[in-house]
């Protein structure tokens, strides 16, 4: 079922993501270095790499995940070739108008904007509306690919075998794929989120355009934020999931993973719950009724810990005491569990609302975040895209440097996050352009953190050559 | 009660009269101005004859600033009057002090003195009442306007009273004579104990959360919060819109 076209576009988006990142990476490298002492960086150069930083990184490896699962959804449904292309190609105009708001119009209002930071202009005129649109154009691509892919899938699975309900009843007549299951959930919670992000910018417009006749509710506008950047944030890494859940198997040599009951209802927990989580980003707001904070806590739990403790026991008794055929790409799925569930422990730490009294916004948040994204969802889909790469190379391909890449990107990895870890056991606030004297380990931390970043950013620069030269192969072979 | 009926007698009375006389804009005045800002560190004598700079006070503990003139014939003493009488229902009277500086270069210590013993307040311990011979720079970072009427022989001005924190910067201000919950906002703000405050409604706020009701003191919910489910809304129903259409289709 699988075209050429579809080949093709998979490894643009696997070289574009890659590049993207790379750059992302010196950015974040940059501010630890600024945070350090190391280099001297306006706060508005500061804050204008912190802005392009976060958002980057999620438009990017939201992409990378929908291109993975796009791709490996052709085995089961035809999907849109037009679609994946309008995502690409609105993607890539609206990275490039982030990038001219924030570095050429100068907009810092960091990646989650939060309200009224946008409106209370800092920098040129123009770059509050080009921000906006470029979250719009982004936006208007990915709802179009998401809808797209659902609109194949459930041509040929009615909503209630997609989301696995039959299996909530004994001896199923019919099989859903797991696959198919944390794609449906998955796409549901993007459209969902993205459907906010509509909202909310169309709530900043009308502000912004009212000359001062309107004005938003300030707790409306956080929850949306969060409504729609903590939920995209949380389903890209569900994207990643449904991939380990297809290739994880298979590229072990074993047999694929079936949905159980408790596969079905742990994953359907994560839809309903994953959209109440982003309470636990108001616990701050004491306008904001206890109830909610309550929930918010709640749903982090039951949104998290049922899939995580399903996707972890699949894993296990998948390798243990299990002949397994490990290479780069399993490695990767494996290690990134590993970082996925010490990240998400992190967060299930800082969502508890006693213990989030003293975690609130210091770099224990930047520490499970980057945890959960540096050393779990990237590796997820750095192991797709190195299985794609070596897909088309006729059986013909050697393995170089898997042990060097697996090594640097541990010790970077785990180094550079270590630094925020303990420096969120300290106390030391985050966004923080410059520390101030009170914080004195803060400084030396991020140097620390810079260096390690290095070490990180080596891995993925060795790995990046080894693969990008056989997608090139791929995107530009005769069809 | 009759002292209350008194008071507010005679604040109404110097109210009507600032109206009437106005040469202070009351626009002018703000409450929210040189919050978190840090205050001018003055030198000051108190009435003990004790010189001493405003550092040394806010260092040791938190201030209460009240700024007043003698020979006020208006707002000065019934406010000093209520502010005794809400701080003596306060249980924590002991971890702050009140300075009662006067803002008219012509009142001196023995002014002072008076003013203080009028009060009964000479021996108090935590009332502190205390000349400055650099008001004008003490009024600035504090944002206290008071205008000289000629005429009466007078200062226009209101009651105002600045929080300080013991790192010197104002936590809050009063502007007027306000109530003892107000005042115990106040005193905890010196303590930098977190005190709730919610926006007024707004005609041009369409789509709040929660809508607060000043008078009743409770939030009743808003239009916002359909707002906040209209995402999962639209999507459900796109959900079933698209599986509907898909298998009436293939139907």
């Amino acid at each position: 079922m699988e075209s050429i076209k579809l080949r093709k576009i998979t490894s643009l988006w696997i070289l574009i993501v890659l590049v993207l990142f790379i750059v992302n990476i010196v950015l974040g490298i940059l501010m630890r270095l600024n945070q350090g002492e190391i280099i001297h960086q306006s706060p508005i150069t500061f804050y204008a790499n912190m802005t392009t930083h976060g958002l980057t990184q999620i438009g990017i490896w939201f992409v990378a995940g929908m291109a993975a699962v796009n791709y490996l959804l052709q085995r089961y449904v035809k999907t849109s070739y037009s679609a994946n292309v309008v995502a690409m190609v609105l993607t890539v105009i609206g990275i490039l108008m982030l990038w001219s708001s924030t570095y050429i119009g100068k907009f810092h209002a960091g990646w989650t904007f939060l309200y009224p930071l946008p409106l209370r202009i800092m920098w040129a005129k123009w770059a509050t509306p080009m921000f906006f649109g470029s979250i719009l154009v982004m936006g208007v691509g990915w709802l179009t690919w998401s809808v797209s892919m659902m609109t194949q899938l459930l041509k040929k699975y009615p909503l209630t075998r997609a989301l696995a309900w039959q299996h909530f009843k004994k001896n199923p007549s019919t099989q859903t794929p797991p696959f198919i299951l944390i794609t449906m959930i998955t796409l549901i919670g993007i459209i969902t989120c993205l459907l906010g992000a509509v909202l909310l910018l169309a709530m900043y417009s009308a502000e912004y355009f009212s000359n001062g006749t309107f004005v938003n509710d300030a707790l409306l506008m956080k929850n949306l934020t969060f409504f729609f950047g903590h939920t995209i944030a949380n389903e890209m890494l569900y994207l990643g999931l449904a991939v380990i859940y297809e290739l994880f198997p298979e590229v072990g040599g074993r047999p694929k993973w079936k949905t159980t009951w408790y596969v079905a209802l742990a994953w359907n927990c994560t839809l309903v719950f994953i959209l109440t989580a982003f309470f636990h980003h108001l616990y701050m707001d004491f306008v904001q009724p206890v109830g909610f904070q309550i929930v918010g806590q709640i749903a982090s739990y039951m949104a998290s810990l049922p899939a995580a403790g399903v996707t972890v026991f699949s894993v296990l008794v998948a390798v243990y005491r299990t002949p397994i055929k490990w290479s780069l790409t399993n490695l990767l799925f494996f290690i990134g569990v590993a970082g996925w569930v010490i990240g998400g422990l992190g967060a299930v730490i800082d969502v508890t609302i006693t213990n989030n009294f003293v975690l609130h916004n210091t770099l224990w948040v930047p520490a499970h975040f980057h945890t959960y994204n540096a050393l779990g969802n990237v590796l997820f889909s750095l192991a797709f895209f190195h299985w794609f790469s070596i897909q088309f190379t006729g059986g013909i391909h050697k393995e170089k440097f898997t042990k060097l890449i697996l090594t640097l990107l541990l010790i970077g990895g785990i180094g550079f996050l270590l630094a925020f870890y303990i420096g969120g056991a300290e106390s030391i606030p985050r966004r923080y352009s410059n520390y101030p004297a009170e914080f004195p380990m803060a400084a030396p931390l991020a140097a620390g953190a810079a260096l390690f970043a290095t070490i990180y950013l080596i891995a993925i620069l060795i790995f990046f050559f080894n693969i990008s030269k056989r997608c090139l192969n791929v995107l530009f072979s005769p069809s | 009660m009759f002292k209350r009926i008194i008071l507010s007698f005679i604040a109404g009375s110097f109210f009507y009269g600032t109206a009437a006389f106005g040469q202070v804009n009351p626009a002018d005045w703000k409450e929210e101005a040189n919050i978190y800002e840090k205050v001018y560190d003055v030198s000051i004598t108190s009435n003990k004859g004790i010189n001493l700079t405003f550092s040394q006070l806010y260092n040791e503990k938190p201030v209460l600033l009240a700024l007043i003139f003698t020979r006020c014939s208006g707002i000065c003493n019934p406010f000093l009057l209520q502010l005794k009488e809400n701080l003596q229902f306060k249980s924590d009277t002991g971890g702050f002090t009140v300075l009662v500086l006067s803002f008219d270069p012509r009142d001196t210590r023995e002014d002072m003195i008076l003013l203080s013993e009028r009060l009964g307040l000479k021996n108090n311990k935590q009332w502190f009442f205390a000349t400055t011979g650099d008001i004008e720079k003490m009024n600035q970072s504090v944002g206290f306007n008071p205008v000289w009427d000629s005429a009466r022989s007078q200062y226009d001005h209101d009651a105002f009273l600045v929080g300080i924190n013991k790192e010197g910067y104002i936590t809050k201000k009063l502007l007027g004579l306000r109530d003892k919950h107000e005042l115990g906002l106040l005193i905890s703000s010196v303590h930098d104990i977190f005190s709730p405050s919610y926006r007024l409604p707004n005609n041009n706020q369409l789509f709040s959360c929660f809508n607060y009701n000043p008078e009743t003191g409770k939030n009743a919910p808003g239009l916002g919060l359909l707002f906040l489910a209209l995402p999962a809304i639209i999507a459900l129903l796109l959900v079933l819109g698209i599986s509907y259409n898909v298998r009436h289709k293939q139907v």
